[in-house]
């Protein structure tokens, strides 16, 4: 206990209960929680947004913002989460960034160690995708989840394969998958475009994929007008960085 | 578990060829006990309309007397009998008023329209939010198996005694998948000229 | 003053707020799905629904909820999936070291107690899910068995589970254990009316259960082996 309380030269509080002008405030009733035990479920930090993912004819296209939020504030403007894995699979990672950085970790010492064993095999698509749900599952049950939405991207033996993980291990595959906002605003828009044209190709699936998030910009506040677009085909892996959303507010005037 | 479920309750109601059923079990418990097996809770309204409430079984007393004090009321001053149409209205009303301190109870009406003769049926939740389909109303805490039963079993222009047969089958098999209702069943089928009551045993466990 | 005060959310009297919440992580998931199945005399048939879903939102619209475990044994899941894929995982994995080690296919009541005990294991952090475990028993016959949770089994002829489980089980009491009807034989039931049976009464659940729809996967059990079918169901 200080003595700031009962100095007769301090300034009294502005009311009662309230802050005294020059002295720190302690808010009432507030119990901090000293336990020694080990904090589990953390809640995300520093987060990115959805992610938006299909396939077409010959191969996978996903697209994810560079933003990183923290709350509501827009405060890390370069965050790249499209990762390339090898010269067939491509990740997409929405949610906490510091824990896709500690997973982009683990899984480039994976591709490290399988490259070193030096057999000719690379790692598939599907392997990748049932790992990841491994360690999701894994930490969930932990009570310490990863708190990310995993998107995997790639060739299967030639086929397109799409593919998500979520941060319970709730893994499933589709020819088009969102996460975040994009579930509510991207997803309906590809489910449309696919069941009206199954087969896109590259540059129709990559103006949908364009188009979707020029849509996620207008209306997710915690969007970014640039973003990166990752496409896997047989010609492998390009990772398109800093495509910016063609804003147009000329109409914005009319909005009341 | 939710108060509407607190006495455990099962019913329905159809609509068929210029007729109309409306059943209910028989059980009043408290909670997994069962205290008796022959409490009404389907009331005679008029001569061609019936009020099934199901739910927590003080309100549906409480309920049924102030609608029966209500509808008395209109028929007096109006000096004409009251149309399931403005009836299921009535109770809607009566239940709104009590907004933010409901009833527990999730009214059926059924009947027919004393001119045309035309089916009617209708349900609401406790605070009087009306539902008035082509098909079947269910209600009671066997109100999902009912949904089950009902929607593979029901179909248009039924006669009087399909309707009955479908209406007895839907609600039997709907209560005995669940533990705090059946204990028997009433099943009203109203026509233009005569009203059937029939008392169905059914399995007492 | 008057203060109101909890644990959870510490209330700030001269302020108009109250602490941010910590967020609590629930490891659980309600995916939908539902699975029914119908034993006969020498086959059996399992139908599990295709849709993912989680609250209102579809995660996808094909996805098996069967899970073959052998020739004559198949597992049908719904409830958590996050759970069912960790499950049927170990599953398929006991099934194989059960083969290598014994020279020989488990059989299907075999399977059913191996499940039972696999779910009991996790008695105090439970797989979430409705299993329903189908196949021909060692001497061909179609049989059916239902689970909770924790590992409680029971061997019946026919059951619903999942999110319309209670939509369902007693139109199949109605339509199959032939309950509440007088004067009717008690025959065996037909492979074509079982399969008639299942298709009627998904489309019923899809009808009025919001986490049942878009298809149905079929398996139709017999000593020739499993035979795959699937019906469309209403989307929206």
């Amino acid at each position: 206990m200080s003595f700031s309380n009962i100095d007769a030269f301090a300034a009294p509080p502005l009311w009662r209960n309230g802050p005294s002008p020059g002295a720190f405030y302690n808010f009432p009733n507030m119990q901090s929680k000293t336990s020694g035990f080990v904090e589990h479920s953390q809640s995300p930090v520093t987060t990115a947004t959805s992610i938006v993912a299909l396939t077409f004819k010959n191969g996978v296209i996903i697209a994810g913002d560079l933003l990183g939020s923290y709350g509501s504030l827009a405060r890390f403007r370069n965050c790249p989460r499209i990762l390339k894995i090898n010269d067939n699979i491509i990740l997409g990672a929405g949610g906490d960034y510091g824990d896709y950085q500690y997973v982009k970790d683990l899984i480039e010492q994976k591709i490290i160690d399988e490259e070193c064993l030096d057999d000719g095999f690379n790692l598939k698509p599907k392997s990748l995708q049932c790992w990841l749900t491994r360690i999701m599952y894994n930490r969930r049950s932990r009570f310490d989840p990863f708190w990310n939405n995993f998107v995997v991207g790639g060739l299967q033996d030639g086929v397109p394969y799409l593919a998500t993980v979520d941060k319970l291990g709730t893994a499933y595959e589709d020819k088009a998958i969102c996460t975040g906002y994009g579930t509510h605003l991207a997803l309906p828009i590809i489910r449309d475009t696919l069941q009206k044209n199954p087969n896109l190709s590259e540059e129709e699936a990559r103006a949908l994929v364009v188009k979707c998030m020029e849509v996620l910009f207008y209306r997710d506040a915690h969007s970014y007008p640039k973003y990166q677009i990752g496409v896997v085909t047989e010609a492998g892996v390009k990772i398109e960085g800093l495509v910016d959303v063609n804003q147009k507010w000329d109409l914005a005037h009319m909005i009341h | 578990m939710s108060i509407l479920t607190y006495n455990g309750s099962a019913m329905v109601a159809m609509k068929g060829d210029h007729c109309v059923s409306i059943a209910t079990d028989k059980r009043l418990g408290i909670q997994a006990h069962t205290v008796s097996i022959d409490f009404p809770k389907v009331f005679e309204m008029g001569p061609h309309l019936y009020l099934g409430l199901p739910g927590l079984a003080t309100d549906i007393q409480t309920v049924f007397e102030k609608l029966r004090f209500r509808k008395n009321l209109f028929e007096l001053k109006e000096n004409r009998q009251i149309s399931p149409q403005m009836f299921s209205a009535m109770v809607s009303n009566m239940l709104y008023e009590k907004r933010f301190g409901p009833f527990f109870v999730e009214p059926i009406v059924a009947g027919l329209e004393p001119k045309t003769s035309e089916p009617y049926i209708c349900n609401m939740d406790l605070i009087g939010c009306r539902n008035e389909p082509e098909d079947f109303v269910t209600g009671g805490s066997a109100s999902s198996q009912l949904f089950g039963m009902c929607e593979s079993l029901w179909e248009p222009n039924l006669g009087p005694d399909d309707l009955f047969e479908t209406t007895s089958q839907a609600l039997i098999n709907a209560f005995d998948r669940d533990a705090i209702s059946g204990w028997g069943a009433t099943v009203y089928i109203i026509e233009k000229d005569k009203v059937t009551v029939r008392e169905l045993k059914t399995r007492m466990d | 003053m008057a203060m109101v005060s909890s644990e959870s959310t510490p209330y700030f009297p001269d302020y108009g707020t109250t602490a941010p919440r910590t967020h609590h992580f629930r490891p659980y998931a309600e995916n939908g799905g539902s699975v029914v199945a119908i034993a006969g005399n020498d086959f059996v048939v399992i139908g599990a629904d295709t849709r993912l879903s989680a609250g209102f939102s579809i995660y996808t619209r094909e996805q098996t909820k069967l899970f073959p475990l052998s020739k004559t044994t198949v597992l049908g899941c719904s409830g958590c999936w996050c759970d069912t894929l960790t499950l049927t995982r170990i599953l398929s994995a006991r099934m194989q070291m059960y083969e290598q080690e014994h020279n020989k296919i488990m059989s299907t009541p075999a399977a059913a107690q191996m499940l039972s005990t696999m779910l009991y294991y996790k008695r105090f952090f439970p797989y979430y899910i409705a299993n329903i475990l189908v196949g021909l028993d060692t001497d061909g016959k179609g049989c059916v068995f239902s689970y909770d949770p924790i590992g409680h089994c029971e061997k019946s002829t026919y059951r619903a589970g999942g999110s319309a489980g209670a939509l369902l089980q007693p139109l199949l009491d109605n339509q199959i254990g032939l309950k509440n009807m007088l004067n009717v034989k008690d025959d065996p039931i037909s492979l074509e009316r079982a399969l008639a049976i299942l298709k009627d009464v998904f489309i019923s659940a899809a009808e009025r259960d919001i986490f049942t729809g878009d298809s149905i996967d079929i398996n139709i059990i017999t000593k020739d082996g499993v035979k795959k079918d699937s019906f469309e169901l209403r989307k929206d």
